[in-house]
């Protein structure tokens, strides 16, 4: 009898400790992560994919190369953002007018931080799942935030994210897929729905 | 003392009319504090469109707001919620801080998008042009960009919205920190607002001034922020306070002071008391004078009249110290009155010249002084004598009084001294360096000086355009004056190209002539093609093909609309910039353009010289300076003839040469020192100095009058020497008390007028004695 106290417990029976799951997840500086980006759009036929590699150079350091299917270098320095394309001139604006971007900035760098503290001064955390397949849900505190982005999803194994999704009010959403996961098949056509399996399976 | 019942009368009645008339006043009374009315008035269109500016332009009613005290993220945040907390004021026109807001452009002005952007003069929407757009269109919703553009798609998918707003920005742009204007270091966040009342209402605009305090407040995070706001409605609203505030305290304290000093000289309170109805009548009548002919007392007038004040209470005072034991007041005011008036005569002919200086505010200065002297010296005259009762009491027969008199009368004075003083004096201003008249037009205001250049600072970082070169292209109709502006556009971008110039800015940029916005019209296509042509465009594009049905009625709209006047446009963030450039007055448009950076002003009269052109060069340095030197000069010519016309008054009441000479001297010498010392200290003259100078040689007149009216008896002499010694004293006090004064006009009249006063005192007394008649 003694014996099935060393089964191997289900995942339902494992509190899933958020902040030691953060604190896993913290990468140093400097860190770089291929992602696949999926853009969802209610303009949109089927949804626009970009693969390339985030740097991450410190808080508040962001640089997002996209690779295929055209180049183009975003960098985020503090409050300003400046996006260039190949075959076009650099633009510049604030962070302040794309609070998607902001919620991807501040989520993105205290989770490789593994600075809960940062998330939770513009976020609310809602963990589910456990040590092996989890979520995380963010929600926005900021009223004004909320009308833009709904919430952002992050889903992991073990101590990796594997997606990355910020979903906006207005049926629009933005998933990056993380690591490994960037170079998964992608079927046509792409749905949300396929994602949100692909993102939450066992595996 | 014995009083009569008629004098008890009098008196009752004298000061039930005061109470009447002075309550009236009060209830009526306007303080203005338009600093315009102390301003020359123009006579060429140069000086004409440059008071314009000055006063209704609308660049008078911008204000400049700086931010400080925080880091500059915090600043940015708060210049953007500081504006969106005042979007819905009724107090102002726009409140900007350079964010490119898509919001900011109200929705009627939507469609004309394509009316005014300059994108249809070299494209057209046809199928290529529309996929490319397409194509940059999905490249940015995968981008960072993404979810800020994608509102605006379905309606503009080729952002003519944004290369508008991007063209919209001020040719020289502020440097900018997220988002928002900064200072050129980065430490203060800078933003405009226009309000909607002119900037000479004070009441208004304090109000409006008092709203962005408050909404500062809300806004800002606890800490040391703060808000500086800048601007001509702050500057008129802090004169009004100043000169008010100052006004009362100088009253307070010059009448306080003025008791003491009535007290010590005649030791009786009933003359303290009955000395100050010719004074209260004096103020009032010059009140209500002012007040029925003008309509408003400016807080200036007020100010500096309580000061002449001072000279008014002389009157009495001379009444009062020549009293005699055995002489009734009535018999000393007859033998005092053709002295009397005759001084009174002389400084309200010098004042009098102002009612023709062109300077609204001089003129209430002249309409005051001349009422109230007159009033104070016909009060003294008729009606203060039947108050007083025979003294018993001689003031000339103080020994001090003696004392003083015999050591002046034994001062050496030789004749060439006078000679001397004045040579010295005439070398000072003819050798020292340095210009002798102020001709620059913003030293002429009352205001401090670091609070101009406070505004020129924050101007100039927000690269507000050159105030000193315009080109004025005056039309009879909008449609003429864009069109002629268009007509120059590729001569200011030659010049531009060469180096003359850093950048221009007219009306015609932000607004195009009729023609063009037809001209672009007609290239949108018709409902079918352009469904046809999306359809094709929309090919390889993975954009759903239905979303853009805003876009196609937009287009739709716009091949109907009207072409766009200024009008529409006023409350776009436009606005404040077209007002500026674009104006209209009567029944003609003035359009101005404006620049940045002039390296070549020759390049740009060779321009306005053109035959086609139709342009007037305005070096607006050149207008002030010429407005204020005319009119100095007119100002000048008056002071002449009134000149004459004071001597002429003196020669025919004295009626003997050396007399009048001997009355003139003092006072011609004390002018001619006073410059002396005033351009040998390097203080450039102005307007006020003026003033000054006039209401010192009317004191040193009055002084020397009466001294040469002593001139013999020895009792006489010592009753003068007590009148005049209170007069100048008082007089010295009052306008010592205003050379204290924050404002710099007030505190140059009074430091001139003290100097004035005290060396009038000291020279009438040695000019006019005959050595040969005093008596020990």
């Amino acid at each position: 009898m003694a014996i099935l106290a060393l089964l191997p417990t289900t995942a339902q029976c494992d509190a899933l400790d958020t902040q030691a799951l953060i604190r896993r997840l913290a990468k140093p500086a400097p860190a770089s992560i291929a992602f696949a980006e999926i853009r969802f759009s209610p303009l949109l036929q089927q949804p626009l994919v970009v693969t390339g590699d985030l740097g991450y150079n410190g808080p508040a350091v962001l640089d997002r190369h996209v690779t295929r299917p055209y180049r183009e270098d975003t960098e985020i320095r503090g409050e300003s953002v400046k996006v260039r394309r190949e075959g076009e001139p650099a633009r510049s604006f604030a962070l302040k007018r794309a609070p998607e971007l902001q919620g991807l900035l501040t989520a993105f760098t205290a989770l490789l931080a593994g600075n809960q503290a940062d998330i939770e001064k513009q976020f609310t955390i809602a963990a589910s799942g456990d040590e092996e397949i989890w979520r995380l849900v963010l929600t926005p505190v900021d009223v004004r935030v909320r009308k833009r982005v709904q919430q952002i999803e992050i889903d992991g194994r073990g101590s990796a994210p594997r997606c990355f999704a910020i979903v906006n009010s207005n049926e629009g959403a933005s998933v990056m897929l993380l690591g490994p996961a960037a170079q998964t098949e992608l079927p046509q056509p792409l749905t949300r729905e396929w994602i949100t399996r692909y993102c939450g399976a066992r595996q | 003392m014995n009083r009569t019942k008629g004098a008890i009368a009098l008196l009752l009645a004298w000061i039930a009319v005061l109470a009447a008339v002075g309550w009236y006043v009060n209830r009526d009374l306007v303080v203005g504090a338009d600093l315009r009315l102390f301003l020359p008035s123009a006579t060429t269109p140069a000086q004409r469109l440059l008071l314009e500016e000055i006063g209704e332009g609308p660049a008078s009613r911008v204000l400049v707001i700086a931010m400080s005290g925080a880091p500059p993220e915090v600043l940015a945040d708060t210049s953007r919620a500081f504006v969106a907390a005042l979007a819905q004021s009724k107090s102002f026109r726009i409140v900007a801080n350079g964010e490119l807001s898509f919001d900011a452009i109200p929705d009627a002005l939507l469609p004309y998008r394509y009316l005014l952007s300059a994108t249809l003069d070299h494209d057209t929407l046809d199928a290529k042009y529309l996929h490319e757009q397409l194509q940059a269109r999905a490249r940015d919703l995968a981008s960072p960009a993404g979810a800020m553009l994608e509102p605006l798609l379905p309606r503009d998918p080729t952002l003519e919205i944004l290369k508008l707003l991007q063209s919209w920005q001020p040719v020289q742009e502020p440097n900018r920190q997220f988002d928002v204007w900064f200072d050129r270091q980065g430490k203060r966040a800078l933003l405009i607002a226009e309000t909607i009342a002119p900037a000479f209402d004070p009441d208004r605009q304090r109000a409006a001034l008092d709203e962005l305090q408050r909404t500062f407040k809300q806004v800002a995070p606890a800490g040391r922020m703060q808000l500086t706001v800048s601007g001509a409605g702050t500057f008129s609203v802090l004169m009004e306070g100043r000169t008010r505030g100052e006004a009362q305290a100088l009253g307070m304290a010059a009448t306080v002071g003025m008791i003491v000093l009535l007290l010590v000289a005649y030791r009786r309170v009933g003359h303290v008391i009955i000395s100050a109805l010719p004074l209260a009548s004096a103020g009032i009548a010059g009140l209500f004078a002012v007040s029925v002919l003008f309509g408003e007392v400016h807080g200036i007038t007020l100010a500096f009249g309580f000061t002449l004040i001072g000279v008014a209470q002389d009157y009495p005072m001379h009444l009062l110290s020549h009293q005699q034991p055995g002489r009734s007041p009535l018999h000393i005011v007859r033998e005092l009155w053709p002295t009397l008036a005759t001084g009174v005569a002389s400084t309200c002919i010098a004042y009098a010249t102002f009612l023709f200086s062109g300077v609204v505010g001089l003129a209430q200065l002249a309409c005051f002084t001349v009422t109230a002297l007159g009033v104070a010296g016909l009060t003294t005259r008729f009606l203060l004598p039947r108050l007083l009762a025979t003294s018993g009491r001689d003031y000339g027969q103080s020994p001090f009084l003696g004392r003083l008199w015999r050591g002046i009368a034994n001062l050496p004075a030789p004749r060439w001294a006078a000679a001397l003083l004045a040579a010295a004096s005439v070398a000072i201003v003819v050798f020292t360096p340095g210009p002798l008249w102020e001709n620059d037009l913003s030293k002429l205001t009352p205001l401090p000086r670091d609070l101009l250049e406070q505004d020129q600072e924050l101007r100039a970082q927000l690269g507000t355009p050159d105030l000193r070169y315009l080109l004025v292209i005056e039309a009879e109709s909008v449609a003429a004056a864009l069109a002629r502006l268009e007509n120059l556009d590729p001569k200011l971008q030659e010049i531009k190209s060469q180096g003359a110039i850093s950048g221009y800015d007219h009306a015609a940029r932000y607004l195009p002539t009729a023609q063009t916005q037809l001209a672009r019209q007609k290239k949108l296509p018709e409902a079918a093609a352009l469904q046809a042509t999306l359809q094709q465009a929309l090919q390889e594009t993975p954009f759903r093909v239905d979303v853009f049905e805003p876009f196609l009625q937009d287009v739709q709209q716009a091949r109907t609309l009207p072409p766009l006047m200024p009008d529409a446009l006023r409350n776009s963030p436009l606005g404040t910039s077209l007002d500026m450039l674009l104006t209209q007055r009567e029944n003609k448009i003035t359009a101005l353009v404006t620049f940045t950076g002039v390296n070549d002003p020759q390049a740009l009269q060779q321009l306005a010289n053109a035959a086609d052109s139709k342009a007037l060069l305005l070096d607006l340095k050149d207008a002030s300076e010429s407005l204020v030197a005319k009119q100095r000069t007119h100002l000048l010519w008056s002071l002449t003839v009134a000149a004459v016309l004071l001597i002429g008054v003196i020669a025919f009441a004295l009626r003997n040469r050396t007399r009048v000479l001997r009355v003139l001297t003092p006072m011609a010498l004390t002018t001619l020192l006073l410059v002396a010392a005033l351009h040998g200290a390097g203080v450039p003259m102005t307007l006020f100095h003026l003033i000054a100078l006039i209401l010192a040689a009317g004191l040193g007149l009055d002084y020397a009058l009466f001294f040469e009216h002593a001139a013999d008896d020895p009792s006489e002499q010592g009753r003068t020497l007590h009148a005049v010694l209170v007069c100048s004293i008082s007089t010295l006090m009052v306008f010592a008390l205003l050379a204290m004064s924050s404002l710099p006009v007030l505190r140059a009249i009074g430091v001139t007028v003290s100097m004035g006063v005290v060396l009038n005192f000291v020279l009438a007394l040695l000019l006019t004695r005959e050595r040969s008649a005093v008596h020990p």
